[in-house]
């Protein structure tokens, strides 16, 4: 159909509904609200998820790809549903959204690269084919995403309460470290569900594998990493004091040392 | 015509046999029905190792010493009598019986000391549990399931999490912060279950008569199975060891 039948079949008002997605997608090119997921497993998805990803995360995406053997961290095992980097609760599987966001991020600090060669269509295609692979999705739906409060300014007070979060409340230091150099007592001991090591993260580097922003990290200590160590502390702490304690975190990145 | 029927007779063979092989996991197939004249499984279950080897009983008294932050509780067997504690005995292939009551007290798990009490808690699948923090410190707990969620929380001093287990499963809980500290939630399907008190006892009630099969699971110990038959109102006699090996 030529556009101009297009628009006098649908007329004007569906001609600005697509102007306006238009609109979004050129704000927001990186939220996945705005990309088709397919609903079952494409033969598009299944070629592109072989050809990009089997070589790490295995045909049948158990994390056991020909590149995978000498690797730390793991690729992902994908037949857990255990997935770190989400917008849902403790234990939830993640949203289509989430899994989207860190396919074209990728996750600093590991062989995950952001997949931007990939048009957006072909890495929405491929979630359903990583949700296949784990009988979680077929049992269990995802739960909605947690609340986000609404930010409040950093400032010397919040620093103070951050901070009172970090090393009494809730005692992040443990695993974490004082000084957030992944290194507190209990550090060397950790492993992820799958049985290998796990380091901490370390913030002095402030290459969070999740995200960089305030957002990222609130969404990381309210959720908690599927399939990790690092637990959710959903219940422990108002809007307000989520805020103070990620202002702490921010400030504990220590860029000039991370340069040497 | 004759064909179909031979096919008919065959599915119907496989079909049973698919049935049970799964029987483990037929949560979907139980019937409940008033058992009114129910027999009794009674019995123990005893460890024959080398009891110099064991660890303390924790609750030899009601406040626990300090030694229960590293003690393990792995394997409790009383010196008296050889029973063995924690040891869960159900029944794995019941089709129908008595009602599937799903407790309105939620059954508690303790975080005290850094360890968690009881050690092994047996449920019903649809039962939720309330975990507690009785320690003026961090615990997290955690466990790695699939079917049931899996969850991993942060929790402070008196903080309580409800979580209901809707799927049979043995679910290990620990903490990652104490590495010794662990518990185990046993699910199962059916409400013919029973777990072994600190001298080996267990007792299974209101079965309907027929003939069934007993497993006994143990955390270190692994699984025994046995063949038992219950009688209409009399209680059948069930002993089960496990020898050194
Ligand atoms: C060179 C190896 C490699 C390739 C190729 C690769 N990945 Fe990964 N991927 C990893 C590693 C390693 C991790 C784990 C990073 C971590 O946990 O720190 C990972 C993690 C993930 C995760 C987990 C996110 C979470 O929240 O836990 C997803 C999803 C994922 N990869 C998708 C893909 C997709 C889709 C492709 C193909 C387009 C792909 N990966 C290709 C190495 C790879
Ligand atoms: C039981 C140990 C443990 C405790 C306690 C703990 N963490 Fe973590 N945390 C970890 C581990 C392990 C990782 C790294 C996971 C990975 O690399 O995949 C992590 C990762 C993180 C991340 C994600 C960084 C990223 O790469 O995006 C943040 C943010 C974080 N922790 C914040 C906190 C805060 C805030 C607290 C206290 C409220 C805390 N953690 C307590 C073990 C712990």
């Amino acid at each position: 159909m030529k556009p101009k039948v297009l628009l006098d079949k649908v007329g004007l008002w569906s001609a600005t509904v697509v102007a306006s997605t238009a609109l979004i997608l050129g704000v927001a090119p990186m939220t996945a609200k705005a990309i088709n997921v397919p609903t079952a497993v494409t033969e598009d998805g299944k070629n592109t998820y072989k050809k990009y990803c089997s070589p790490c995360h295995g045909e049948e995406g158990k994390g056991d790809g020909p590149l995978a053997r000498s690797m730390l961290p793991k690729p992902r095992d994908f037949t857990r549903g255990a997935y770190k980097f989400r917008t849902t609760p403790s234990g939830s599987l993640p949203t289509d959204e989430d899994i989207f966001r860190t396919i074209s991020y990728g996750v600093p600090n590991s062989t995950m690269i952001p997949w931007d060669i990939l048009t957006e269509q072909q890495r929405a295609s491929i979630i359903p084919v990583l949700k296949s692979f784990s009988e979680a999705f077929e049992v269990r739906k995802p739960e909605p995403p947690v609340n986000v409060g609404l930010e409040i300014r950093p400032s010397e007070k919040s620093l103070a309460e951050g901070k009172k979060i970090y090393e009494e409340k809730l005692e992040c230091w443990k695993c974490h470290g004082v000084e957030g150099r992944g290194d507190g007592p209990s550090a060397a001991e950790q492993e992820d569900d799958f049985g290998f090591p796990i380091k901490p993260f370390d913030f002095t580097t402030g290459k969070f594998k999740g995200g960089n922003s305030d957002r990222d990290v609130y969404l990381r200590f309210t959720t908690g990493l599927n399939g990790t160590p690092m637990p959710s502390f959903a219940k422990e702490l108002t809007d307000e004091q989520r805020w103070c304690l990620t202002h702490y975190v921010m400030s504990l990145i220590k860029p000039e040392e991370t340069c040497k | 015509m004759k064909s179909l029927s031979f096919f008919i007779i065959l599915f119907s063979f496989l079909g049973w046999n698919i049935v049970s092989s799964k029987d483990i996991l037929a949560e979907k197939n139980y019937i409940e029905e008033e058992v009114t004249d129910g027999g009794n499984i009674v019995g123990s279950v005893k460890y024959m190792g080398d009891l110099a080897m064991l660890k303390l009983d924790l609750y030899g008294g009601w406040e626990l010493t300090d030694t229960s932050k590293n003690a393990s509780e792995k394997l409790i067997a009383s010196r008296i009598n050889n029973g063995l504690k924690y040891a869960v005995i159900s029944i794995t292939n019941i089709a129908k019986g008595k009602k599937r009551l799903i407790p309105k007290t939620h059954p508690i798990i303790d975080q005290q000391r850094s360890n968690f009490i009881p050690h092994v808690i047996a449920i019903l699948a649809g039962t939720t549990i309330d975990i507690l923090n009785g320690d003026e410190e961090l615990h997290t707990v955690h466990t790695r399931t699939i079917k049931n969620q899996p969850f991993n929380l942060g929790t402070t001093y008196r903080q309580r999490i409800s979580r209901k287990f809707d799927y049979p499963e043995i679910i290990k809980l620990s903490c990652d912060i104490h590495k010794h500290a662990y518990a185990w939630i046993v699910i199962l399907d059916n409400p013919y279950f029973d777990i072994t008190d600190r001298n080996g006892y267990f007792e299974i009630c209101d079965i309907p008569a027929g003939t069934y099969k007993l497993n006994v699971w143990h955390e270190e110990l692994g699984n025994i199975e046995k063949e038992v038959t219950v009688y209409p109102k009399k209680i059948t006699n069930v002993g089960f060891v496990y020898s050194q090996n």
